[in-house]
């Protein structure tokens, strides 16, 4: 195993030595040459081809959004859409940030996997994982591949239910996915099946790399069971300034979905996300979505309850540093009786980082008997920093009943002084409480990410401390 | 009348103007053809203004044409004026200037340290008690204020005094008002009575515009009632056609040590359609307490800025609106802390029967110089129909983490059964616990109302609105028509 002293130096080299069979590149900006060569490389049926172009001129006709994050700063002529296999192979380690080098280390991720994790090297141990995972799942007839796979593969699976739960329609960057969309995860769990181990789209990722405009489909059918995780504790370094991706969940009835997200993303990555499931009768979907990294994440995790009886549960964490702006948030949508939805949002913002909550819930006409309760929890480090909150509460049934509840504070003086008083310095202190703070979430999480996140935290307090 | 009931009944065919063509509406279109040049130069020349204050109504109006109905993209989508029909309606001209009489001391109510009666354009009443003059106090319609010390009005209004520059609305009634009070209560004066300011307007087809002004100056107090009624002119039909626009303002400067509590009462009629802009500044250590109830009117678009500059300075603000039929509510509150140890205590409170709905918008901004500030904002609603709506939008913008406190909440329900069934079992009739239920979940802002005749006031008033209300189901015009 390598050193960290070889790391840094550049000594250990990783990179793609197998698989690459050609690269293939759209070249800088966009037009519908362009939507068409995506197209064509992919060798897609035409009614995809036809997709895209819908969407193209949508995204076209469509302005920029004049709410939310500072969007001025992304030129989207500089953008390459298209790029295969991987930009990997033409970056160094030596083009890895400083700062990012560092923390994969004080997180303490094996050196093969910094490589991958940096998109500069594969990694060839999680391989065998990989492979030992999907043929475990296809014993009992999951589906767990590349999107561009399953559209192959899956055809009209993939025709019944893409692009349904997000239309190219619903905003400007989910029309600009829905024309130029690679990569992303493709999954179908079949009725009654229960899927033992959280899907991990890292293990795939690795087989595939995923793009900035990946698109993820996740149909679960009736009575099936899943967990699905994306991102890693560790930052991802990329040279693309926009990640753009658009991710639809299907819960059929009486379906559980829980999609747990840590995005990392290094601090000069516009990330603007759509992300929204369907949940039928009796069925729950859950967003566990975390996001530290970013320059701007513009992402609210969406729920349209749409069958009698089905829940939704939201818990969002969001911490913003220097530079950084946070404006996440979740929507539930109540359109059948007796659906029951909670979010739980816990911000933190140091360092003149800003936080934005911006939630949405709205219970229909003839929803009777919704339960719909919000949480927000706001944590301002330092002077500097700010934070906001924008919840929408639209009620027209009232037959519902709501509770809504958000807090901005700072530290509890108080509690870091009983814990100074019982030993603890003060940066570990304020890490103890800070991670109380974020515990609703970290709980939720698979022990060996809630680690890592823990880790994270902790180092992401230690830059804002000094 | 005729014609506007004729309108009703046939679908539109007879009326006279834009507002009866069946074409769509968006919800942010405004029918307000008046709003022009001619109409501010009329205004202009009826008054005599002086030049400053036609270049000041002139930059309202410019402001107008420029700025959007909603400035504020939180809220674009929750605009909704198409209940608004004011095409035919016409903005009074003349000045309101007191009329003869109008300040004959058997005007004055008991309880009230002085009154003012506007009906229509008209200022029926305009009195002060002994105990008000002789301290200084001043309460007079700016037209008078304008002959009398123009140099003092022109302090007080020029550059839209605190009307908020980037308000379509605001900009238009600083364009165009012709009525208005002056209420000034001069450094140390405390009055123990209220002033009460009572408004009986609404002649179909008319559109009044009119600002109230309040300058308190250092540790002076006084609490105002602002009663807004329908004249007789305004009962009839509630359908669309012949309504009655009322733009009004409430503007506020509070001196440091200063306490202001304002209780407005809106009772307008169906016909009627309301704009209100209420601001307060608060300096050092002042207080503002504001009790607003909204009962009245088919649109209701109200503002309110408040605007702590002055360390230690607090407002209080309980409003509630109690909806029926098809009203619509339209509620915004900025408050902005800038001073230290500020404290904003802010309360929304809905009722809402048949269709009504409430769009309850509030956003708290605590500004990075703003340290100590104490900050709640509550909106709550019950909904009391399967058709009604209620929407609420508690925001908060945080730039300064050393607080005492920042905070809100919201909640969205029925009725409460258990409260039912425990009223039912000390024997209440359902129909009477849930009376008592809605009327004591109001009560917080009732008794917030400074002067108890119009206490008693607000509370029939909303006794007798939940009394109407199985009557007022179909609407008796509606029905009739």
């Amino acid at each position: 195993m390598a050193t960290s002293s070889e790391i840094v130096s550049g000594e250990y080299k990783f990179g793609f030595h197998d698989e690459v069979d050609y690269l293939e590149e759209t070249g800088h900006g966009l037009n519908r040459g362009t939507v068409e060569a995506i197209s064509r490389f992919k060798n897609e049926p035409q009614w995809m081809l036809d997709f895209r172009l819908r969407a193209y001129a949508h995204y076209l006709s469509r302005p920029m959004p004049q709410w939310g994050g500072d969007l001025n700063q992304i030129d989207l002529d500089k953008i390459v859409y298209y790029r295969k296999p991987s930009e990997g192979e033409e970056k160094s380690w030596d083009d890895v940030p400083d700062k990012i080098k560092k923390t994969f280390e004080r997180l303490g991720i094996p050196e093969a996997e910094r490589k991958f994790l940096a998109g500069v090297g594969a990694q060839y141990d999680s391989e065998v994982v990989y492979h030992s995972v999907r043929e475990e799942l296809s014993k009992i007839g999951v589906v767990f591949m590349g999107t561009d796979q399953g559209l192959k593969e899956y055809p009209e699976l993939f025709k019944k239910y893409f692009a349904t739960v997000v239309p190219p329609e619903d905003n400007k960057f989910a029309a600009l996915n829905s024309a130029v969309w690679s990569g992303g995860s493709f999954v179908y769990v079949p009725k009654g099946v229960e899927v033992p181990l959280p899907l991990q789209a890292y293990f795939r990722i690795n087989a595939e790399n995923t793009g900035q405009f990946e698109r993820t489909l996740i149909i679960v059918d009736e009575g099936a069971k899943v967990h699905y995780i994306e991102g890693c504790t560790a930052p991802i370094y990329t040279t693309d300034a926009l990640h753009a991706a658009v991710v639809e969940v299907i819960a059929l009835p009486g379906a559980k979905v829980r999609y747990t997200t840590i995005q990392n993303w290094s601090n000069d990555v516009y990330n603007l996300v759509t992300k929204r499931a369907h949940a039928h009768a009796n069925s729950t979907v859950e967003w566990i979505d975390a996001n530290t990294g970013s320059r701007l994440t513009m992402k609210y995790p969406s729920i349209f309850l749409r069958g009698e009886g089905a829940t939704a549960e939201v818990i969002s964490v969001a911490v913003a540093g220097r530079g950084q702006h946070q404006d996440t948030g979740a929507k539930a949508i109540h359109l059948a009786p007796n659906t029951r939805s909670r979010i739980i949002s816990k911000s933190i913002s140091k360092d003149g980082g800003r936080t934005t909550y911006r939630g949405q819930l709205k219970v229909v006409p003839g929803a009777t008997g919704v339960v719909a309760s919000v949480r927000c929890d706001a944590l301002l480090l330092d002077e500097g920093s700010r934070s906001d909150t924008y919840p929408y509460i639209d009620i027209q049934e009232d037959d519902t009943t709501m509770t809504h509840e958000a807090t901005v504070g700072k530290i509890s003086q108080d509690q870091v002084f009983y814990l100074m008083s019982r030993g603890l310095t003060e940066n570990e202190a304020t890490n103890l409480v800070v991670q109380g703070f974020l515990e609703v979430f970290t709980k939720e999480l698979p022990m060996e990410y809630a680690i890592e996140f823990n880790r994270l935290v902790k180092l992401e307090m230690e830059g804002s401390l000094g | 009348m005729i014609a506007g009931e004729g309108a009703l009944a046939g679908g539109g065919a007879g009326a006279a103007g834009p507002a009866a063509v069946a074409s769509r509406v968006a919800p942010s279109d405004l029918t307000l053809s008046f709003v022009a040049e001619a109409a501010v130069r009329s205004v202009v020349a009826a008054a005599a203004d002086p030049d400053w204050l036609v270049a000041d109504r002139l930059a309202g109006l410019s402001a107008f044409e420029a700025l959007p109905i909603e400035t504020n993209p939180l809220y674009t989508t929750y605009v909704d004026l198409r209940n608004a029909r004011l095409a035919a309606a016409r903005p009074y001209t003349e000045p309101a200037t007191a009329e003869p009489g109008a300040g004959a001391a058997k005007l004055l109510p008991e309880g009230a340290a002085a009154y003012a009666e506007i009906v229509e354009a008209r200022v029926a009443a305009l009195v002060l008690s002994a105990e008000a003059r002789s301290a200084g106090v001043i309460l007079e319609t700016l037209a008078d204020l304008r002959a009398r010390n123009p140099e003092l009005l022109r302090r007080l209004l020029e550059g839209g005094c605190a009307l908020p520059e980037n308000d379509k609305l605001a900009q238009m009634t600083r364009a165009l008002w012709s009525g208005g009070l002056l209420i000034h209560v001069p450094d140390g004066v405390r009055l123990e009575r209220p002033i009460v300011l009572r408004w009986a307007v609404g002649a179909p087809d008319t559109a009044i515009f009119a600002r109230t002004v309040i300058s308190m100056g250092e540790d002076a107090e006084v609490s105002v009632v602002e009663e807004q009624v329908s004249s007789g002119s305004a009962a009839g039909a509630d359908g669309l056609q012949s309504q009655a626009f009322f733009a009004g303002t409430t503007e506020a400067v509070v001196g440091a040590g200063s306490t202001l509590s304002f209780a407005g009462l809106q009772d307008f009629s169906l016909r009627q359609v309301a704009f209100q802009h209420r601001s307060a500044v608060l300096k050092r250590g002042a207080t503002v307490r504001w009790a607003l109830a909204h009962l009245g009117s088919r649109v209701v678009r109200s503002r309110i800025d408040n605007r702590l500059d002055g360390d230690g300075s607090s407002v209080e603000q309980a409003e509630i609106v109690f909806g029926s039929a098809d009203q619509l509510f339209d509620l915004t509150s900025y408050t902005r802390h800038v001073g230290r140890d500020t404290t904003g205590n802010l309360l929304s409170k809905g009722a809402l029967a048949d269709r009504s709905r409430a769009y309850m918008k509030g956003l708290a901004t605590i500004d990075r110089s703003a340290r100590g500030t104490d900050s709640f904002l509550g909106e709550f609603a019950m909904l009391l129909s399967k058709q009604a709506r209620s929407v609420a939008i508690p925001s908060l913008e945080i730039d300064q983490p050393d607080c005492r406190r920042v905070a809100h909440a919201s909640s969205v329900g029925p009725i409460d059964e258990n409260q039912l069934f425990y009223l039912e079992s000390r024997g209440l009739e359902p129909e009477e616990a849930r009376r008592a239920i809605v009327l004591g979940y109001l009560e917080p802002v009732v008794a917030r109302v400074p002067l108890e005749s119009a206490r008693d006031r607000l509370r029939e008033l909303l006794e007798a609105k939940w009394d109407a209300r199985p009557v007022a189901r179909p609407t008796a015009a509606e029905e009739g028509a």
